[in-house]
């Protein structure tokens, strides 16, 4: 009885905190029901996302690595602000691509920013690929 | 069977309900993440209301939140904003100066504080340590718990500051 109340508990608070996997899950599903050929997500790709330079939003030249450095292991700098920013890398930064919320908000918020329009799915993918493997 | 998911169905959300982190937390953590979570006194009801449905295109940048965190953060920035009914002392009078057809967006550019500052001189501000007078808890080092009084003023690369 006590085991499976505990068992509900923990499962819906699970759910609550969001599962990473099953949102990976969701950005391959949707990579692949847009092309057919799609193998996987490619941390090399998400790599040139996450460096290549566009003018962002605020009409500057930017890349995600402006704020977030081009080690992401280390500490970053909002460089509009000064705002300090924690490591993005989930091997320096345990809390990282824990949260999908979190994860869904930034992502949307700085492609914005840097892209000045959403990520596909794929894009998506890849950049998180990237980001887990660094 | 049946009624220990139910049971433990109901604990669970209450739970849930329980850690959820209050408005003010919530706040700080968005809002806080780009720069300091300024405190809702500076403002008037009506330039949070617009802040917030401007979230898309926040000083240029995309702060947009999602729809619960929004209306949750709407809330308390208006329940608490320089025209309710919490505000004292030198909150009351900063609001006192922003005219009532006006609905200032950057607190920086309001009278008051204009008129604060109006004597530090600019080689202050746009060093890298404060970087502009957004950052106020660069020089302000206690502003993060809303205190601005000149005692905990501190001027990187100058120090106290005497008017």
């Amino acid at each position: 009885m006590r085991r499976i109340l505990i068992l509900a508990v923990l499962s819906s608070l699970y759910s609550y905190a969001g599962n990473m996997d099953g949102y990976m899950q969701k950005l391959y599903n949707a990579a692949k029901s847009s092309d057919s050929n799609f193998k996987g997500f490619s941390a090399k790709r998400g790599e040139k996302i996450f460096f290549s330079k566009h003018m962002g939003k605020r009409g500057k030249i930017i890349s995600c690595a402006s704020c977030h450095t081009d080690n992401i292991k280390n500490m970053g700098e909002n460089i509009f602000t000064g705002k300090k920013i924690k490591p993005l890398s989930p091997k320096a930064n345990a809390k990282r691509l824990t949260n999908v919320k979190n994860v869904k908000k930034w992502l949307r918020r700085n492609f914005k920013d840097v892209y000045k329009r959403e990520g596909t799915p794929l894009e998506k993918g890849d950049v998180l690929t990237f980001i887990a493997n660094q | 069977m049946k009624k220990v998911w139910i049971f433990s169905t109901i604990l669970s959300i209450t739970l849930l309900q329980a850690a959820q982190v209050s408005p003010k937390k919530l706040y700080i953590s968005e809002c806080g993440s780009c720069h300091m979570a300024y405190q809702p006194q500076f403002l008037p009801k009506r330039s949070w209301l617009k802040m917030m449905n401007t979230l898309e295109d926040h000083f240029k940048t995309d702060a947009s939140l999602d729809k619960d965190d929004k209306k949750i953060i709407t809330s308390y920035l208006v329940k608490n904003s320089g025209d309710s009914k919490r505000v004292y002392k030198e909150f009351r009078k900063f609001n006192s100066y922003i005219s009532k057809n006006s609905t200032p967006l950057r607190i920086s550019e309001t009278y008051y504080f204009k008129k604060e500052h109006r004597k530090i001189p600019k080689r202050f501000i746009y060093q890298k340590e404060v970087k502009s007078l957004s950052n106020c808890n660069a020089c302000h080092t206690k502003a993060e718990k809303g205190i601005y009084s000149e005692r905990t003023l501190f001027i990187p690369n100058y120090g106290r500051w005497d008017d």
